[in-house]
């Protein structure tokens, strides 16, 4: 089946001819995999599109994708080579994945209307493929009753049933937890491993050092350096790679002392505090009998999964959701704006429309805060007034979790919950709020309540961890 | 498989408890709203009965004693609720013929309306909203906005008017009202489906538009699947779920519809015969139309139900 890929100068540009892909010229092949590294808007997602032939058509390519000696044909024709060809694994799977179809039918599909088998021996052959992939059990279901690895699997098992010679990967663990990621990062590299060409794309070291092979970082639409993947990560000859590699937080300095097993109480008093919480939607226990408190100045991580419960219970100590049973204690004689949250996805925590200038002047009227205590807290952020006028779509996502943080302090907090806060941050950036947040929390002396799936990111960050486990609340070790 | 059973019965279960509300409250409520309205029920059923000119209070007492509306209000309620459950809807005080009777035939033109317009609007507005999706922020969906924004502006009867003035009195194309044939069928099922298009339209543009740039059809598009199958097999469903379930809403306007449209064209359905009950004051008539209306909107609800369970799994299933 070969695949021998080869790019040459390839550039793609803005419609106002913008390089946003500038004379990239690279090479893969069968058995291992090519890996491009890079953060948001440094053009990596672009290449697999140009590779696939399909770039939004505002944009514009130059350049020659070569596969197997034969430069692909543009346009219409380029899509033929879909399915047959060339394979692209989606971003998130479980979006991509026909909600309203099972499994196996959508593996069965390809067999049938793609390569023109009849419809017993599609079954048979998706059937295989499933069991190939040890789903086999998931033959019957539809996505949205997968979790996220096994979706991912269901994806993997459809594009195998391509057989296409080259798979593109774009940001293949994006949206799974630690756990998952490793292994979807594994699955892939089995995929290389069975002689086929792999072009991943990611922004996570993790799984750079897990795919191997040769790995391309990408900064500005060009490449930075590039070589085989182990070398280079023990010993990258650019800054930026060198910062890249420092911002994974297992690489973090080590700053704070903690015990090896959390203690259950702050050594304070405590600002917020569960009581034997529980919580349950419909038939399902979220959470139970769980006791937490969380006292000034100190972090407490919460660990777990998706879905496990976690941001439940920090909404339920913010008094978001009322508890099934047992009680929230907050500290007495404070306005209810003192506890605060930051969210998960900073878009969406603000609106659309309204430039960040508008958006804390309305705070400050509803708060009769002053103006200059908005200046001291940005240059605290280190947010320069020209973004300010700026709508959230025209800010990073740092720079957007960073005005969340600023509206948050604004009411002068006791008490911050923040829901995966860096999660969606590119590494470098991701680093950057985290060390800010750990900062602030001694700094004002407010306690911090962090709910992660990243156990390095909570032991980088916090005085006492926990996770939980079967809906309940357990201290977890500390490897400091 | 147990399970899946259940899946189909529980909301059929809901909507047969539904049922059951609906024929209470349009009871309650038809009859407080009849005997609030001004005027004596005994002096409009004696005109309605004998014709208006020959109507006194001595005919007007006969009649009162005759029907027994001097009885208690509540008594009177109560014995309709009581002939409800042992399904009689009771006798005109007009005709004399029981309810149902008179029903059959009007519900037998209804449902031709009804049947009628609802495809209609289908076939109107469902092409218009794919392609206002699949061409959107261009002139085919600029248009099909306009067009939408006008008819849902204007109200079914002023929509029926002007239907009438320009395909029946101007044009001279089709009858202007009655019930002779098919012809007669065209201009009232027209002006619903317009009104019902002008939504459906909307939802189904949204819907398109949404699926067309979902990631399920580029994954579709990227495992090999040409465009034709691609649509077919994963696009249509998908964007047709959001579509039916609006159909279940938009049968609550079709209701409103139907009253306004029957009358207007003289169309012999249940609205008609309702606005005609209401002016005689025949408060049993008035309480069968209103209580097989509301069944109806019920039944089609639980029609739309199945259909959304039918291409939905996500319906009524545990997720992961």
């Amino acid at each position: 089946m070969s695949g021998h890929v080869r790019l040459r100068d390839l550039t793609v540009q803005a419609a106002d001819g913008t390089p946003l892909v500038a004379g990239l010229s690279l090479a893969a092949g069968p058995g291992t995999p090519l890996v491009l590294l890079g953060e948001t808007g440094s053009g990596k997602s672009l290449v697999l599109q140009a590779i696939m032939g399909a770039l939004p058509p505002h944009l514009r390519r130059t350049g020659e994708v070569v596969l197997d000696g034969q430069p692909l044909p543009e346009g219409r024709a380029r899509r033929g080579l879909w399915g047959r060809r060339i394979a692209l694994l989606p971003q998130e799977p479980w979006l991509a994945l026909d909600p309203t179809m099972r499994a196996l039918a959508q593996v069965a599909e390809v067999y049938r209307l793609v390569r023109g088998m009849p419809a017993p021996r599609s079954r048979a052959e998706a059937e295989q493929r499933l069991r190939d992939l040890g789903i086999e059990e998931a033959a019957r279901l539809y996505p949205f009753q997968l979790s996220g690895g096994m979706a991912q699997r269901l994806a993997l098992a459809v594009l195998r049933a391509t057989d296409a010679p080259l798979l593109l990967a774009d940001e293949p663990t994006k949206g799974l937890d630690a756990a998952r990621r490793d292994e979807a990062a594994l699955r892939l590299r089995d995929e290389a491993g069975r002689g086929r060409t792999v072009i991943a794309v990611t922004h996570d070291i993790g799984v750079a050092r897990i795919l191997g092979g040769h790995l391309a970082v990408m900064l500005e639409g060009r490449i930075l350096e590039q070589g085989p993947s182990e070398r280079l990560l023990r010993d990258p000859a650019q800054d930026y790679t060198r910062r890249l590699i420092a911002a994974e937080p297992s690489q973090w300095p080590t700053q704070w002392r903690a015990p090896s097993i959390a203690p259950p109480r702050p050594a304070g008093e405590a600002v917020v505090e569960g009581r034997r919480l529980g919580k349950r939607f419909q038939d399902r226990a979220v959470l139970r009998e769980v006791d937490i408190a969380v006292g000034r100045g100190e972090v407490v991580a919460v660990l777990g999964p998706s879905g496990c419960g976690k941001t439940t219970l920090g909404d339920l100590l913010l008094g978001l959701l009322p508890p099934s049973q047992g009680e929230v204690r907050r500290a007495a004689g404070l306005a209810p704006w003192r506890f605060q949250k930051l969210y998960q996805d900073p878009p969406s925590a603000f609106a659309p429309h309204q430039s960040m200038r508008d958006a804390l002047r309305h705070l400050g009227r509803r708060h009769g805060l002053a103006p200059t205590l908005f200046e001291g807290l940005r240059d605290r952020l280190r947010l320069p007034p020209a973004l300010l006028d700026r709508r959230p779509a025209e800010l990073s996502g740092g720079e957007l979790q960073r005005f969340a943080l600023l509206r948050a302090l604004a009411l002068d907090p006791v008490f911050l919950f923040a829901d995966e806060p860096t999660s969606r941050l590119d590494p470098i950036t991701q680093q950057e709020v985290a060390l800010l947040l750990r900062g602030l929390v001694s700094e004002r002396n407010l306690g911090l309540l962090l709910v992660t799936h990243d156990a390095m990111l909570a032991q980088r960050m916090a005085d006492r961890v926990f996770t939980i486990e079967a809906a309940r609340l357990l201290p977890a070790g500390r490897a400091g | 498989m147990g399970g899946n059973a259940w899946r189909v019965l529980r909301p059929l279960l809901s909507r047969l408890g539904q049922a059951g509300l609906v024929a209470l409250l349009v009871g309650c409520i038809g009859f407080a709203l009849m005997h609030a309205l001004p005027g004596d029920q005994a002096f409009r059923l004696a005109a309605e009965r004998y014709g208006p000119d020959i109507v006194d209070a001595r005919a007007a007492a006969a009649m009162r004693a005759e029907l027994g509306l001097d009885r208690p209000l509540a008594l009177q309620l109560l014995e309709w609720l009581g002939r409800v459950v042992r399904l009689d809807l009771g006798r005109s005080l007009v005709t004399g013929e029981p309810v149902i009777q008179e029903l059959r035939v009007q519900l037998g033109y209804t449902a031709l309306l009804a049947g009628m317009a609802l495809p209609l609007s289908a076939l109107i507005g469902l092409p218009l909203g794919i392609a206002a999706g699949l061409w959107r922020g261009r002139w085919p969906d600029h248009a099909v906005l306009s067009l939408a924004v006008l008819l849902r502006a204007v109200p079914a009867y002023a929509l029926g008017l002007a239907l009438m003035v320009l395909l029946s009195v101007r044009l001279r194309w089709l009858p202007p009202g009655g019930f002779e044939g098919w012809a007669e069928l065209v201009l009232p099922s027209l002006t619903l489906a317009l009104g019902l298009a002008a939504v459906s339209s909307r939802v189904a543009r949204e819907s398109v538009a949404a699926v067309a740039a979902s990631p399920v059809l580029a994954f579709a598009r990227w495992k090999g699947l040409s465009e034709r199958d691609a649509v077919r097999r994963h696009g249509l469903r998908n964007a047709a779920i959001p579509v039916l379930a609006v159909l279940g809403l938009q049968l609550i306007g079709l209701v409103e519809g139907i009253l306004i449209v029957e009358t207007l064209f003289g169309w012999p359905g249940i609205g008609h015969a309702l606005v005609h009950a209401i002016f005689a004051r025949d408060v049993p008539l008035v309480q069968g139309t209103a209580l097989i209306m509301g069944l109806g909107v019920v039944l089609l609800n639980a029609a739309v139900d199945l259909a959304c369970l039918l291409i939905d799994p996500r319906r009524g299933r545990q997720a992961a």
